[in-house]
C-alpha cells in the first residue's frame, strides 16, 4: 500500500550533550507527520529546535528515543543497515544555509552529477538527470560556470539542482534563504514552490521570514523544542499574539488588519493572509461607509 | 583583489591540445620527456627544440606567457650551463686560463642542458599545465592511476581531496582577504615591527581563518554524507573518457617522433 | 556645562574606483559618485547587490584608496597624508557583513578589546568602553568572560559589533548588521545600534537590503542605483515614490504597497506610508473615528 506520510514522528526526544555531561534538550517529546507532495514550513526564532529536527529527519543526528517512519520505513530501528541510511537520505535531500558550503566541484554540472554519481547510477542517466535539474532550476546556461562566478541565488539554486538530480520524494530546507539579498531569495522561493507543483515533492522549509512561510501549505511553529502551533497559514497568521509571544513577527499585513480589528473594532476576519484579501475586505467597508454618510446627507 | 588571481597556469582555449584526453596527455608528456633525455646528438636537440616550438604554435597559447615562464627558471640554466661549461673536460681544448680550462665539450653540453630544460619546460607547459584545467588535471591522474587501488593506494580519496582543495581554494582567500581587512579596520597594523610583533599581529587573522576553515569543512562533510557520499566504492562518474582520433594521432606522432630521435642516436 | 558634541560628516568626491588595475580582470566598481552623509544621523544606505555598497563602505574607513576623486571627512580629504590612514580608521569604524568570522581571542572581554587596545589608550579607559559597547549589544556581564566560539551565531555577531563599537568612532559604518538573524535578532541589534547613536549622538551609517528595517531605525535613506546615488531622503520622501523602489531592484515594504492598494481600490489614504503603526493611524483617520465597525 502506498503510504500517506513520507515522514512520521512519534514522541521524537533529542538532547546535546554539554561539556559536564549533562544534557540539553533540544527537541521534546514531538510528534507529526508529513503528507506526501506538501509545503510545509517550520517556523521558530534561533534555538528553537527547527534545525536540529531537520538533522533528525535525515538520521545526520540520531534521536535519543521515539520513533521515525520515513517512506513507509522505520529508521529508528536498532538493526538498521548502512544501505538504509544511503537510501533515506536519497529520499530525503536537504539544502542548507551557506551555499558555499555545500558545493563540491569547480564546475556546476559535475557538481550536481555529484549526488547521482555516489549513487552508481549509470553515466548517460546521470547526464540526462544533470540536464533535467539544471533546466528545474533554470541554470542550463551556466553548466561550464565554476560556482565561484555564482551569486548566492545562483550558488543555491545549484545546491537545489544537486538534490534534485538524485530525485528525492522530500527535500528540506535549512534556513536556504538566510544569506541570500531580495532577489536571490525570490529566485529560491519561486524554484522551491515550482519543484512543490510540478513535480511533486515534497518541501518541509525551515525559515524564519513569514512571507515564505506564508506560501506553504502549512506551517508548524516551534517553540523550546515543541510544536506551538500547526495549522493552515490562514490560521497560524490570525494568531498574532502568539506568534509575537516566542519572538515571531506577522507578516505586516496581517499585523494591520488585526489591529484594525482588535483595537479599534473593524469587522473584519481574522483570519486573512493576502493583502489583496484585505484590500477587497476594507473595499466593501469603506463604500458601505460612504453609503451610510450619503444617506445622512440626504 | 586576491580572488582575481587564477589557480595553477591554465589559459583556457580551443586548440587541439586544449581537447585532448588529460590521461592521453599524461602518457604524451611521459613519452616526450623520455625523448628529451634520450637526445644525445646535435641534430636530435634541434628536432627536439622545433618540437617544442610546434607544440606551442599548435596550442596557440601567447608565446610571451611562456617565455615569462622560462624567465623564472632562467638562473637555474645559467648556473648549470657555467657549471658544465668550467666543470666538463674533453679533448678539444678551446681557453686555457690556468686553473680552468675550458672545453669544446663543454659548450655542447651546456647548450644541450639549456635546449633539455627549454624543451621540458615548453613541453610540459603546453601540454599539460597551459592547456588542461586543474580540474580535468585531477581527474586525468585519477583513471590513469586507478589500476594502484589494487596497492590499496587510495587514488580516489586523494583525487577527492585535491577537487575540494581546488573548489575552496578561491573560498579562502577570499575569506582572508575579509578577516586582513576586518581586522585592519580594527586597527591592526600588519607592516610595522620586527619579525616577532608581526607574527604576533597574524595571530587575529590566523585563529578566525581557521576557526572558519573547519566550520567549513564540517558543513561540507554533513552535506557530502546528506548526498550520498561514501567514498569511491560503488561510484559512477557522469563524464566517461574517450580516446577520440585526434588522442590516437598525437600518441603516434609523439611515438614516432620518440623512435627517430632515439634512432639518431645510432646513427651517429 | 559640556558643548554639544560636533558630528562628523564624511563625504565622496567624483570618487571611482577601479579595482585589479593592469590585470585583465580591471573593473569599475564606482564611477564618479558624490554623495555625503550627514553628521549626527543614521543613514540607511540601499541598494541591490553589486550596486557598490561594500565598497562605498571600505572606501569611507581608508581601506581601499580610491582611483579618483576624494573621500572627506568635514571637508578635509583622508588621504591626505596617506601615513596617516590608521588613524583614519580609528575615526571611521566599520563592521563587516558577518562579522562573527573576524573574532579570535580567548574571551569576549578580550575581543572586544582588541580595538580600543591598537588605539593605545589606557587600561581604565578600555574597560570603561568595553562596558559601555557590551550594554548597547546586550553582552551580559556572564557572556563576557566566556570564549567567543562557545556563543551562538547571534551572540557572536553581538560581540564583533561591540569590538567596533568600543572603538567609539565618530562614524560607525555598519554593513547589513541584521543579516541572516531571526525577527527577534533583528531588532534587538538594530535597536541596539539606534539607542548607541542617540546617546553618542554620532554619524552611523547601515548598509542594508532591508526596506522594512531601515525605514524603522534609520533618520535618513539614500537610494543607491548602478553606482550612483538615485534617491536621498526620510523613509516618507523614499516611499511616496515607492514605484522607483521596484526599478533598482529593492522591495518595497509589504505595508507600503498594501497603502498603494487601498489607493488604487478607491480608498483616499495618503501615499509614503512604511510602518504598520503609520497604517493603522491613516486607516482610522479614513474612516473617520467614528464610523468603525
Amino acid at each position: 500500500m502506498e503510504h500517506q506520510y513520507i515522514i512520521e514522528a512519534n514522541n521524537l526526544c533529542f538532547s546535546y550533550k554539554t561539556e559536564d555531561g549533562g544534557a540539553f534538550p533540544v527537541i521534546k517529546n514531538l510528534s507529526f507527520a508529513i503528507e506526501k507532495g506538501s509545503f510545509v514550513a517550520i517556523l521558530g526564532h534561533n534555538g528553537s529546535g527547527k534545525s536540529t529536527l531537520a538533522k533528525l529527519c535525515n538520521m545526520i543526528l540520531t534521536p535519543d528515543s521515539g520513533t521515525l517512519v520515513v517512506g513507509g520505513v522505520d529508521v529508528t530501528r536498532n538493526d538498521l543497515s548502512e544501505d538504509d541510511i544511503y537510501q533515506l537520505r536519497r529520499q530525503i535531500g536537504m539544502v542548507f544555509q551557506n551555499p558555499d558550503n555545500q558545493l563540491v566541484a569547480t564546475i556546476v554540472e559535475e557538481d550536481i552529477a555529484f549526488g547521482p554519481e555516489n549513487l552508481g547510477i549509470p553515466p548517460k542517466e546521470i547526464r540526462a538527470r544533470v540536464d533535467d535539474a539544471l533546466r528545474a532550476v533554470n541554470m542550463t546556461e551556466f553548466a561550464r560556470h565554476s560556482p565561484t562566478q555564482l551569486s548566492g541565488g545562483q550558488k543555491q539554486r545549484i545546491a537545489i539542482a544537486g538534490i534534485i538530480a538524485m530525485l528525492p520524494d522530500c527535500i528540506i530546507f535549512d534556513e536556504s534563504t538566510a544569506m541570500l539579498d531580495p532577489i536571490g531569495r525570490a529566485e529560491v522561493m519561486e524554484t522551491i514552490e515550482r519543484l512543490n507543483r510540478e513535480k511533486g515533492i515534497t518541501v518541509l522549509l525551515i525559515t524564519h521570514y513569514m512571507d515564505e512561510a506564508i506560501r506553504a501549505d502549512r506551517v508548524i511553529v516551534m517553540n523550546q523544542g515543541e510544536i506551538f502551533l500547526d495549522d493552515t497559514p490562514r490560521r497560524v497568521f490570525s494568531k498574532v499574539d502568539q506568534l509575537k509571544s516566542v519572538g515571531l513577527d506577522v507578516p505586516q499585513v496581517t499585523d494591520l488588519v488585526n489591529r484594525l480589528r482588535t483595537d479599534a473594532g473593524f469587522s473584519i476576519p481574522a483570519d486573512i493572509l493576502h493583502s489583496a484579501e484585505a484590500v477587497e475586505v476594507l473595499k466593501t467597508l469603506y463604500q458601505q461607509k460612504k453609503l451610510r454618510i450619503d444617506r445622512e446627507e440626504k | 583583489m586576491l580572488k582575481d588571481i587564477t589557480l595553477g597556469q591554465y589559459f583556457p582555449g580551443n586548440s587541439v591540445l586544449h581537447k585532448l584526453d588529460p590521461r592521453m596527455k599524461i602518457f604524451l608528456i611521459i613519452i616526450y620527456i623520455v625523448t628529451i633525455f634520450a637526445a644525445n646528438n646535435p641534430l636530435s636537440f634541434v628536432l627536439v627544440l622545433a618540437s617544442a616550438f610546434v607544440l606551442m604554435l599548435i596550442s596557440k597559447i601567447p608565446a610571451k606567457l611562456i617565455l615569462r615562464g622560462l624567465k623564472a627558471v632562467f638562473f637555474i640554466m645559467a648556473f648549470t650551463a657555467v657549471i658544465n661549461i668550467f666543470w666538463t673536460s674533453g679533448e678539444h681544448l678551446l681557453l686555457d686560463l690556468g686553473i680552468v680550462k675550458i672545453y669544446m665539450e663543454g659548450i655542447t653540453y651546456a647548450v644541450f642542458m639549456i635546449v633539455r630544460v627549454i624543451s621540458l619546460i615548453i613541453g610540459t607547459s603546453v601540454l599539460l599545465t597551459y592547456t588542461t584545467s586543474p580540474i580535468a588535471l585531477t581527474d586525468g591522474l585519477e583513471r590513469v592511476l586507478a589500476p594502484l587501488k589494487v596497492l590499496h593506494i587510495p587514488v580516489h580519496e586523494f583525487s577527492m581531496m585535491m577537487t575540494i582543495a581546488l573548489r575552496f581554494i578561491p573560498t579562502l582567500i577570499e575569506e582572508t582577504d575579509k578577516i586582513i581587512s576586518a581586522q585592519k579596520a580594527r586597527g591592526a597594523d600588519f607592516n610595522s615591527g620586527n619579525l616577532m610583533q608581526r607574527a604576533k599581529a597574524l595571530i587575529p587573522v590566523m585563529v578566525p581563518l581557521f576557526v572558519s576553515a573547519f566550520h567549513r569543512a564540517d558543513e561540507l562533510a554533513i552535506a557530502m554524507e546528506c548526498r550520498c557520499y561514501r567514498g569511491g566504492e560503488g561510484r559512477t562518474r557522469m563524464t566517461q573518457l574517450h580516446y577520440q582520433s585526434q588522442d590516437i594521432v598525437m600518441l603516434i606522432v609523439m611515438l614516432s617522433f620518440m623512435a627517430v630521435v632515439i634512432a639518431l642516436n645510432f646513427i651517429f | 556645562m559640556e558643548e554639544a558634541k560636533h558630528a562628523a560628516s564624511i563625504a565622496l568626491e567624483n570618487v571611482t574606483y577601479r579595482y585589479s588595475i593592469g590585470t585583465p580582470f580591471e573593473k569599475a566598481a564606482l564611477q564618479n559618485i558624490s554623495l555625503q552623509f550627514e553628521g549626527g544621523i543614521i543613514t540607511g544606505l540601499m541598494g541591490h547587490t553589486g550596486s557598490g555598497k561594500s565598497t562605498i563602505a571600505q572606501l569611507l574607513n581608508g581601506l581601499l584608496q580610491p582611483t579618483e576623486g576624494k573621500v572627506t571627512i568635514d571637508g578635509k580629504d583622508i588621504w591626505e597624508d596617506p601615513k596617516k590612514i590608521s588613524q583614519i580608521r580609528f575615526r571611521v569604524g566599520l563592521v563587516f557583513q558577518y562579522p562573527e568570522y573576524q573574532l579570535f581571542e580567548e574571551t569576549v572581554l578580550r575581543d572586544i578589546a582588541y580595538g580600543p587596545g591598537n588605539m593605545g589608550l589606557p587600561q581604565e579607559e578600555i574597560q570603561r568602553r568595553v562596558a559601555d559597547a557590551a550594554k548597547f549589544t546586550g553582552i551580559t556581564p556572564d557572556m563576557l568572560e566566556k570564549s567567543p566560539f562557545e556563543l551562538s551565531g547571534g551572540q557572536k555577531r553581538r560581540v564583533a559589533i561591540a569590538g567596533v563599537m568600543a572603538m567609539d568612532p565618530e562614524i560607525l559604518v555598519l554593513d547589513e548588521p541584521a543579516a541572516g538573524l531571526d525577527p527577534r535578532g533583528r531588532k534587538e541589534i538594530l535597536g541596539g545600534i539606534r539607542a548607541y547613536q542617540r546617546e553618542k549622538k554620532n554619524t552611523i551609517i547601515i548598509i542594508s537590503h532591508s526596506m522594512e528595517d531601515m525605514a524603522i531605525y534609520a533618520d535618513k535613506l539614500m537610494v543607491l542605483d548602478h553606482g550612483h546615488v538615485s534617491r536621498y531622503g526620510t523613509a516618507h520622501d523614499i516611499f511616496c515614490h515607492a514605484e522607483d523602489l521596484k526599478r533598482v531592484g529593492l522591495s518595497r515594504p509589504q505595508i507600503t504597497k498594501f497603502i498603494m492598494e487601498l489607493q488604487k481600490a478607491g480608498i483616499p489614504v495618503e501615499s509614503g506610508i512604511y510602518t504598520v503603526d503609520d497604517a493603522y493611524h491613516e486607516v482610522l483617520r479614513v474612516f473617520g473615528e467614528k464610523e468603525r465597525g
